[in-house]
């Protein structure tokens, strides 16, 4: 039998969902055991032309074009997606900005900061271009799975993965969803 | 008037029964039924507007907010089907939306109703985009904040304002989604006419006001190792139950008890000293009892040596000079039990000649006043406040003192039509009062002598009172009147505001005079006699018309406990060695008695280092400050007592301060007769003659 594949991603987020996933302890080796770990901030892949996967986790909110882009791709390469974390979920924190103009919140950043000197906009070909507003996953790519939670705490990422390794769509009891 | 018949009623198939009036939701939650609620607060007046309790009634075609639905005979309820959960939700979601709801980064995130909700009904993302309008922050006050990104527009903190507060400074301005709550209509918090009382605060279900002392304080399920205790505030002496929300011996927030205020006027509010302040860190701790060596230094003593100090040297005097040399001085802001052991060490076991309190000059004041008046001086009692149809508020600022009677002033002037009359330096409720007539501290006893008197000529009861005014023959107490009018400087139009005050005084039926610290503190007593004879013309029910505030939180206590000194008369002894009980007594406090007398050996009980007594005192030893101890403490109208939980537990090894005092008292010879907190309290409660409001 071939172990079922995840993918995770993070998006416009602090790492802290990730980190809560390698806060499992003991469990942790008993889940990446039962799967394969592809795309991954954690085996440090970062070749987003996804494999087939069976899973795919998103940390953080879609707050640029690349984040939406990937987002598209991973969709259309798995079978179930998890939208990870508050950011993923809501917006979180990243939308604090959402009432300002992005103009003048890349100004601010990047040119009026006091540690700032001889600032640049990051606006470039090259680079990606920010969102006018920071958006949930599901505002952008039809998701199967809500973990909110800042990050979501350790048992209910255990929860949420086993019920979908065991072939069940997990909804997070009342007494486990936490926004904080 | 006959039994009003039951309305009978189905909710969820159970039969329950309920009287005419009542709501869908008062009479499941009495049959144990949960409905959810947002808006509603049982404290404050129904309001309909959120939609969260909705519920399904037989034969109505929509779903009804059951906060504001009357039950009917025979009618069949239904709290929770797939379309209730489902209407709530959305609704859940709308409101969610609406503004910035986004729990990682608010300060009350887990003492939160709205995050509660989402929860319970699993509502694990929103179905709707969110809205980014942004509104401001206030945080120009220094306890509390309102953020309006996080308002739900419930309207509780609006109605707290009105109806218990009796503020209404909190109102909804502007329309559609810019909707928010006001400050006095784009006021902000600190230049509103807001008081900073917080009961908003308590009401809200959001973070929308949140508290700037402590933040984040029950994120991740912290909520759940906090402790409520249900205990009494003791600073002003109203007495005011509370509930002390405390974790790991911090205190977190202090709320009112709305609910079980039950015959109180003021029906759990509580003022920003008594739920701010008392967060705030007091000064540094006394933590170990320090003792004076030889050579004027300070050193840390253990307990039995330091208070072995303290009895051996004041055994010796009164063995050798007498116990006439030897003084107690008490704070008025420690409990019952702790004044009764004080006095009963000095007393009993050092026949201390001297023993008083810190506001021991008011209480000689209300002493004499009572005495020049020929009868005992009857105190009214706040309680007395909603009953009364005019007030004179005179020589004091209730808003830094008694905070708390103000809304109970301001309720009253607004659903009464009570008219108040304020005489003093501060023109307190500007808004609210009928009358306002400036005057300092040092006027204030010619004030109340013209008052006395242009009410005196103007009453023809005053004879019939059995109280002869001052002067006899009314062309000489014209002249008197006059003289001293013009010795204030007193204005044609003043005087005739003044008449027209008086004479509504005269006319009203449940007047009710409050005489503030600054009429007791007076030197001499006239001042405070003379509106007692004006509370004697219309003390026609012999209910007592004058309030007399009191300075400290338990100065009733003190008093009726025989700790406060009379004036007794015969030689004064030097002074020679005392005890000193502090509290949190302010530097001129302290001052105010050493400047007066300055001992060869001092002894300081204190909870704070007082570094204005380490050239004074000789000992100093620790005690507990109010939250740290458990005890009885009375109301300033001396009509109750309360119990003072301990909510805290003290640094280091801090003891009891009657513990200390009994351990003074068998240092002294004899063995105290009391041993136990409980004998203590009881001995307190026999001696004041009052029940104990637990």
């Amino acid at each position: 039998m071939t172990k079922p594949k995840i993918a995770t991603v993070w998006f416009e987020a602090c790492s802290g969902c990730h980190m809560s996933f390698l806060d499992l302890d003991e469990t942790l080796v008993d889940i990446l055991s039962k799967v394969q770990l592809t795309v991954s901030p954690i085996t440090d892949f970062k070749d987003y032309d996804f494999p087939e996967v069976d899973v795919g986790i998103v940390e953080g909110g879609i707050g640029n074009t690349e984040h939406k882009e990937i987002a598209e791709k991973l969709r259309k390469h798995c079978r179930i997606l998890v939208a990870w974390g508050d950011c993923a979920v809501f917006g979180g924190i990243n939308t604090l900005r959402n009432g300002i103009p992005k103009e003048e919140v890349l100004r601010y950043g990047f040119i009026e900061t006091e540690s700032t000197i001889n600032g640049v906009m990051p606006i470039h070909k090259e680079l990606p271009a920010l969102l006018d507003k920071v958006l949930p996953l599901h505002e952008v790519v039809p998701v199967d799975v809500y973990l909110p939670g800042c990050p979501p705490s350790p048992e209910v990422i255990a929860y949420g993965l086993t019920e979908i390794l065991e072939g069940r769509i997990p909804v997070l009891p009342a007494d486990m969803i936490h926004f904080d | 008037m006959e039994p009003k018949s039951k309305i009978r009623l189905t909710i969820d198939g159970n039969e329950v029964t309920a009287d005419e009036g009542m709501t869908i939701l008062e009479v499941a939650q009495q049959a144990g039924i949960h409905i959810p609620t947002l808006c509603h607060q049982p404290a404050l007046s129904n309001w309909g507007g959120c939609r969260m309790c909705v519920v399904a009634v037989q034969g109505l075609p929509r779903l009804v907010a059951s906060c504001v639905m009357p039950v009917r005979e025979g009618m069949a309820v239904v709290t929770t089907n797939e379309r209730i959960i489902k209407s709530r939700r959305t609704v859940l979601e709308f409101i969610f939306a609406e503004r910035n709801h986004n729990c990682m980064f608010c300060p009350k995130s887990g003492d939160c109703e709205l995050q509660q909700l989402a929860y319970d009904l699993q509502m694990d993302h929103m179905t709707v985009p969110q809205s980014f309008i942004p509104f401001s922050v206030d945080v120009t006050n220094d306890y509390m904040g309102i953020d309006h990104n996080r308002c739900i527009l419930c309207g509780r903190c609006v109605r707290a304002c009105a109806e218990l507060a009796g503020n209404h400074v909190l109102a909804f301005q502007n329309r559609g989604p810019r909707s928010l709550v006001g400050f006095d209509l784009n006021e902000t918090l600190k230049s509103s006419t807001c008081y900073g009382c917080g009961v908003c605060l308590q009401v809200c279900p959001t973070g929308a006001i949140f508290s700037r002392q402590h933040t984040h304080y029950a994120v991740k399920g912290h909520a759940k190792a906090w402790h409520a205790i249900d205990s009494h505030c003791p600073l002003c002496g109203l007495l005011c139950p509370t509930t002390m929300v405390v974790t790991d011996n911090t205190l977190l927030k202090v709320e009112g008890r709305l609910m079980a205020a039950g015959n109180r006027p003021d029906r759990g509010q509580l003022c920003a000293r008594g739920r701010f302040e008392v967060l705030n860190d007091a000064g540094e701790r006394l933590r170990h009892p320090l003792v004076r060596t030889a050579n004027g230094r300070w050193t840390e003593a253990s307990w039995e040596n330091a208070l072995d100090r303290v009895a051996e040297k004041m055994n010796v005097l009164r063995d050798t000079l007498g116990g006439q040399v030897l003084f107690g001085i008490a704070s008025c802001e420690v409990s019952n039990e702790v004044l009764i052991s004080f006095r009963d060490l000095l007393v009993k076991g050092w026949s201390a000649g001297t023993i008083d309190t810190f506001d021991g000059s008011h209480y000689r004041t209300v002493l004499a006043a009572s005495r020049d008046l020929g009868h005992p001086l009857k105190e009214a009692s706040w309680k007395q406040l909603p009953e009364s149809d005019f007030v004179i508020v005179c020589g004091t600022d209730l808003s830094e003192r008694q905070p708390l009677l103000m809304s109970l002033l301001r309720r009253n002037v607004l659903e009464t039509g009570t008219r108040v009359a304020v005489i003093g330096p501060a023109d307190i409720m500007a808004s609210f009062r009928s009358f306002y007539f400036a005057t300092g501290d040092d006027d204030l006893p010619a004030w109340v002598d013209i008052l006395w008197n242009m009410a005196a000529q103007a009453s023809e009861g005053a004879l019939n009172a059995g109280v002869k005014p001052k002067r006899t023959g009314l062309p000489e107490r014209k002249r008197y009147l006059r003289d001293l009018q013009k010795e204030v400087g007193m204005q044609a139009q003043t005087r005739k505001a003044l008449a027209a005050m008086v004479s509504q005084y005269l006319a009203s039926k449940q007047p009710l005079l409050i005489a503030g610290e600054a009429l007791s503190s007076a030197q001499q007593p006239s001042a405070l006699n003379n509106l007692a004879k004006l509370a004697r013309l219309k003390d026609l029910d012999s209910g007592g018309r004058l309030m007399i505030l009191k300075r400290d939180g338990n100065s009733a206590g003190a008093w009726k406990l025989g700790i406060a000194a009379e004036n007794k008369p015969g030689p004064k002894k030097r002074l020679k060695a005392g005890l000193m009980l502090l509290d949190g007594e302010s530097a001129a406090d302290i001052a105010a008695w050493t400047g007066r007398s300055s001992p060869e050996f001092l002894a300081v009980i204190s909870p704070y280092l007082h570094t204005n007594l380490l050239d004074k005192a000789q000992v100093l030893v620790p005690r507990p400050c109010w939250l740290e101890e458990e005890g009885t403490y009375t109301a300033s109208d001396g009509n109750e007592t309360a119990h003072v939980q301990k909510v805290l537990a003290a640094p280091g090894d801090i003891r009891n301060t009657w513990q200390t005092l009994l351990a003074l008292a068998e240092r002294t010879g004899g063995a105290a007769a009391l041993k136990t907190l409980e004998q203590l309290t009881q001995k307190a409660a026999a001696e004041l003659n009052l029940g104990i409001e637990t």
